[in-house]
């Protein structure tokens, strides 16, 4: 579950302060697909970062599980992380000098215990990606190169999955592709994700949409409901 | 009509445009003037002191000689000779004896003699010019007197003396009267063998030091009235009279140490053309990074009609200034070499220069460096001729390059090829001008492109080695390990060129090192259980049978003592050719006229027969020649030879062409003669034995009680002041080979640092994905370790094969130190982790968001 309360963040722009977020609180339970919209500069991605404790918040708190994160240090909130939360960037964030496969089992290697590499091997066949595993991210497409970082998302099997634009990088049938594999996989492992798109037809698909303007939560609607 | 004609970018344009970019890349840029100046900084240096040094003997001629003119000969004049100097008194030319040689010396209540070198002069003239320091501080002339002596504070502390006390020399007390602080014309007596005694004639006269064939080397002193006769004059004069000597005016300022003044300066100036070089190196890589990152803005600039020249306009300008900047870092860093200078050459330096900047080296290491920068960015600045205006849109317009041939790139890359024999060319000249030389500047440029060729292809053969290890292997690693490894590979690391600009520094230090140690080796290897250690010189005929049983009654028995005698003469003609006719290789002529006869009836230990035979009677009329004095006189067996000796004319055929090994008493000599034909003659003997090091100090007090004119040379103290030398020599070498080290490192911070985004990326998304501080310094940290590495291993490779070319070239046997190889490939993995956590600067603080935001 994720709990934010009067989140609030600003930052300094030259002589000025701006405050992209103006005070937001939410309650997300587990399991539940929460799309966040807004037109550009509205703080979508700011949030979604506080969420993953990427950055601290200038006022509020965010709590995963009950536990606040924002005032943990930096390695431990590493472990947070790690632990927690799989992250879906827009453009993919491959280390470039590993291959498909390890791409995928390196949140293992830093959070989990055991032998990850059947669990890599696995995720990778289901992403279809099998044949490509040993290929450099260099060697792959840009739907494929997704495909990767939608598996390294669920390696660890994060109760929380954030993704960021996760098909705004690609063509539509590979857009596509990727939103399949992200809801199934959501679905089949009862994760709570978080994704923030600017598409409609995208957001329609979430059980929740959340609308920011100007750092301000303007809509917080099940779909649903809606329907 | 239209107009063909576009008027190209305004230089003020282009100069805009570049400063904006260099100032928006500062941190980048800053290690690309660190390049620069490290090489130029090590050039001034060189060249700096050389030129100050050579000023200092200029503006000190006079009193670096002590005299206007020296005449410098191994005999003492004859009676004849004596009368014509003489008469040059007339013209207004005063003159005065200087008399070097060496002798053994102890101060009472400590028997131990010390070996010195003894100085005699005449106070009331010497030195004609420039002034004697002495401690106290006092006069000459009243210091020295016939019982007295002065001496350097190194006999002082040797012998634990002090001012007052009493030195014997030669059988006779002299109180030390002063030490000697600065002696002008020191630098005319090369390294001697023991620390300074001066003292006067008549006190040596006393000692009986020196006699008829005592090795002894005299200097005479001319101070001359140049308004009764010019220098030329009276240099012409003194030729005349004395043509076995060696005579040097001081306007020649030291012609043998201006000489090797050159040699030196040339050759270090090539060692730091060695750091130039790998400096423009990193320059050219940073600048192929810094355009391949503009790839899309040169599209852009292409695309709304700037031509290739437009934007060369723009790099050649930002090359030009970083160059020109860099290389005025360069010039101010290079005041510090030319300081660091003097402390490392110690005791080797005869003088103490007054430290300046002279203009002619700083425009000559500025130019250099601005050549070489501009020379070797050359390359990747004609790469902006391929950046095609579609870049604007696609991001992989250029990747159709991996599917044509390698012939076909090369056609495309002409122009790049073209500036690579340009570069060559012109390292070449340059080389050519630092070096005074255009076969060295030839050889020199050859040779380092075909290096760094070499190193380049075993830099990067070594990179795909252990990339297909990884490839095997990666998945057992650990995971820190494994991603560390493979960050090697990270794209636009350039990981090859730092290895090889890394491993070039560490080849150059460490074969200086290596040749060093060697050398060192090969001196003290010489003195073998079996092969003596104590050389007595000096001996007259009357004291030999004496010193012979004194040994015996220490427990050194005849059979142990090798002896050999030597008469002073002349060559008189070869094959018939008078000696003033004849045409010698490397050999002065007017060494033919001082040369140093002994005799031998069987051929003696530690000589070995190369060409002909040695003869079997004493009587014979033949001759055995050392084979380097053969060579370069042009003598083989059959060789007919006059030589005079005292009145005696010699004539002898050449039997014999011999080789000495170093460790024997006869390795000095040149000529042995049947005993028959010299045994007439005045000759003094040598002797060499071999003593236990625990006897010395007994022998050498026992024979200096019975015999203080008799010269002992113990053996290891030479050996001490050689590798003195040596040792002095390797530091500045090594010094300046340090600064390529210093290139390399800065190339591998340059590159560090021109991949720093990608850097920042990895950290944040490591961060992103659950990896702490420690994980992600561990990863660069063995990246780092890694590449130092294998730039140890490449450059310990090639400093082991190079040193090993260059020691069998000296005779001197290589031997594969492991400590040492060991030692700096470690140390070059220290100095990579130390410098690429320096160029990372921050970078495991960076928020992630703050990154992943400016996507």
């Amino acid at each position: 579950m994720i709990e934010v309360r009067g989140l609030k963040k600003s930052i300094r722009n030259g002589t000025r302060t701006v405050e992209i977020l103006r005070g937001i609180d939410l309650l997300i339970p587990q399991g539940q697909f929460v799309a966040i919209m807004g037109a550009s500069g509205s703080g979508k991605s700011t949030l979604l970062g506080l969420l993953a404790g990427l950055d601290s918040p200038t006022e509020g708190e965010v709590l995963l599980d009950g536990v606040a994160i924002s005032g943990l240090e930096e390695d431990r909130l590493a472990e947070v992380r790690g632990k927690k939360i799989g992250f879906v960037f827009q453009s993919y964030q491959l280390i470039p000098t590993l291959t498909a496969f390890e791409n995928v089992l390196l949140p293992h290697e830093l959070n989990a215990v055991g032998d990850g590499k059947k669990k890599a091997a696995a995720l990778l066949e289901t992403v279809g990606l099998k044949e490509r595993m040993h290929h450099y991210p260099v060697q792959l497409s840009g739907g494929e190169q997704q495909r990767v970082a939608l598996a390294r998302a669920f390696v660890v099997e994060p109760p929380i999955v954030l993704a960021d634009e996760p098909t705004g990088n690609l063509d539509s049938t590979n857009g596509q592709h990727v939103l399949e594999l992200l809801t199934d996989r959501q679905r089949e492992s009862g994760t709570t994700l978080v994704m923030v798109t600017h598409d409609p037809q995208i957001a329609a698909r979430a059980d929740r949409q959340i609308h920011l303007r100007d750092g301000l939560v303007v809509a917080d609607e099940l779909v649903a409901e809606r329907v | 009509m239209a107009s063909n004609y576009k008027p190209a970018l305004p230089w003020r344009t282009a100069a805009r445009i570049a400063w904006r970019e260099l100032q928006a890349s500062r941190a980048k840029f800053l290690f690309v003037l660190l390049s620069v100046a490290i090489g130029v900084a090590a050039l001034t240096g060189v060249r700096g002191f050389s030129l100050s040094f050579q000023k200092a003997l200029l503006t000190q001629a006079r009193s670096l000689m002590a005299g206007d003119l020296s005449a410098r000969m191994f005999r003492q004049t004859t009676a004849k000779e004596d009368q014509q100097l003489n008469a040059l008194a007339s013209n207004g030319i005063d003159r005065t004896m200087v008399t070097e040689t060496v002798s053994m010396a102890s101060v009472k209540g400590d028997p131990v003699p010390l070996l010195v070198s003894l100085k005699v002069v005449d106070p009331a003239k010497y030195p004609f010019y420039g002034s004697m320091a002495l401690d106290p501080v006092g006069d000459l002339r009243a210091a020295l007197t016939d019982s007295t002596v002065v001496v350097d504070d190194n006999l002082l502390v040797r012998l634990r003396a002090r001012v007052g006390d009493e030195l014997k020399i030669g059988g006779r007390y002299f109180r030390i009267a002063a030490v000697i602080v600065r002696e002008p014309d020191r630098m005319m007596a090369g390294v001697g063998l023991g620390p300074r005694v001066m003292l006067t004639r008549q006190a040596v006269m006393e000692t009986g030091l020196l006699q008829q064939g005592s090795r002894a080397t005299e200097r005479y002193l001319l101070k001359i009235d140049t308004t009764k006769q010019s220098v030329a004059d009276t240099r012409a004069a003194v030729e005349k009279i004395l043509p076995d000597a060696q005579i040097t005016d001081f306007r020649e300022t030291n012609p043998a140490l201006t000489d090797g003044l050159d040699r030196a300066t040339g050759l270090l100036s090539l060692i730091c053309l060695v750091a130039m070089v790998l400096g423009a190196i990193g320059v050219a890589m940073a600048m192929r990074a810094h355009l391949q990152q503009r790839i899309e803005i040169l599209a852009i600039m292409k695309s709304i009609g700037a031509r290739s020249a437009d934007i060369l306009r723009i790099y050649l300008l930002q090359t030009l200034f970083l160059g020109l900047v860099g290389g005025l870092i360069g010039v101010v860093l290079g005041l510090g070499v030319e300081y660091a200078f003097p402390l490392l050459l110690g005791k080797l330096l005869p003088i103490r220069p007054d430290i300046r900047l002279p203009l002619k080296p700083v425009l000559a290491a500025l130019g250099t460096g601005v050549l070489t920068t501009v020379l070797f960015c050359l390359p990747p600045l004609l790469d902006v001729r391929r950046v095609r205006p579609i870049a604007v849109l696609r991001k992989m317009v250029e990747s159709s390059e991996g599917r044509r041939g390698w012939l076909e790139r090369l056609r495309e890359r002409k122009l790049q090829l073209l500036a690579i024999v340009l570069i060559v060319a012109g390292l070449g000249g340059i080389a050519a001008a630092l070096s005074d030389s255009m076969l060295v500047g030839r050889w020199f440029a050859i040779a380092l492109t075909a290096l760094l060729i070499v190193i380049l292809a075993l830099s990067a053969i070594t990179l795909r080695l252990l990339r297909a290890f990884l490839a095997k292997t990666r998945l057992h690693l650990h995971s820190a390990v494994r991603h560390g490894l493979a960050n090697l590979y990270r794209p636009g690391n350039q990981s090859s060129a730092v290895l090889a600009a890394l491993g070039t520094g560490v080849m150059l230090i460490l074969s200086v090192f290596i040749m060093q140690r060697s050398i060192v080796r090969e001196l003290h290897a010489g003195a073998s259980p079996n092969t003596p250690n104590i050389f007595m010189i000096d001996i007259s005929p009357e004291e030999l049978l004496g010193v012979k049983s004194l040994l015996a009654k220490q427990g050194i028995g005849s059979e142990k003592l090798e002896t050999v005698p030597v008469v002073s003469g002349r060559i008189a003609s070869i094959d018939g050719v008078a000696a003033d006719a004849l045409k010698v290789k490397n050999y002065p002529k007017r060494l033919l006229n001082s040369v140093t006869l002994t005799w031998a009836d069987a051929v003696p230990l530690g000589v070995k027969v190369a060409e002909g035979k040695w003869w079997h009677s004493g009587s014979d009329a033949e001759l055995a020649v050392a084979d380097r004095v053969a060579k370069r006189l042009n003598l083989k067996p059959g060789s007919q030879v006059v030589f005079i000796a005292g009145d005696k004319e010699i004539p002898v055929k050449v039997a014999a062409i011999y080789k000495a090994d170093g460790g024997h008493a006869f390795a000095r000599s040149e000529f042995v003669l049947p005993s028959g034909l010299l045994k007439d003659q005045p000759t003094i003997w040598y002797g060499a034995v071999h003593v236990t090091p625990a006897q010395i100090p007994e022998m050498e007090r026992a024979l200096f009680a019975v015999y203080p004119t008799v010269t002992v040379i113990n053996i290891s103290d030479i050996l001490l002041t050689i590798q003195g030398v040596v040792d002095q020599i390797t530091i500045v070498i090594q010094f300046l080979a340090g600064f390529s080290i210093l290139s390399g490192a800065i190339i591998l911070a340059s590159s560090v640092a021109s991949t720093r985004f990608r850097r920042i990326r990895e950290v944040v998304v490591l961060k992103t994905l659950g990896a702490t501080r420690n994980r992600i310094a561990a990863v660069f940290s063995i990246e780092f370790v890694f590449l130092g590495l294998l730039a140890g291993m490449v450059g310990a490779l090639f400093a082991n094969l190079l040193s090993r070319v260059l020691l069998h070239r000296m005779d001197v046997v290589f031997r594969w130190d492991v400590k040492w190889t060991l030692i700096a490939i470690l140390g070059t993995a220290i100095l990579a982790v130390v410098t690429g956590w320096i160029a990372s600067f921050r970078l495991l603080g960076q928020r992630p968001l703050e990154v992943l935001r400016e996507e």
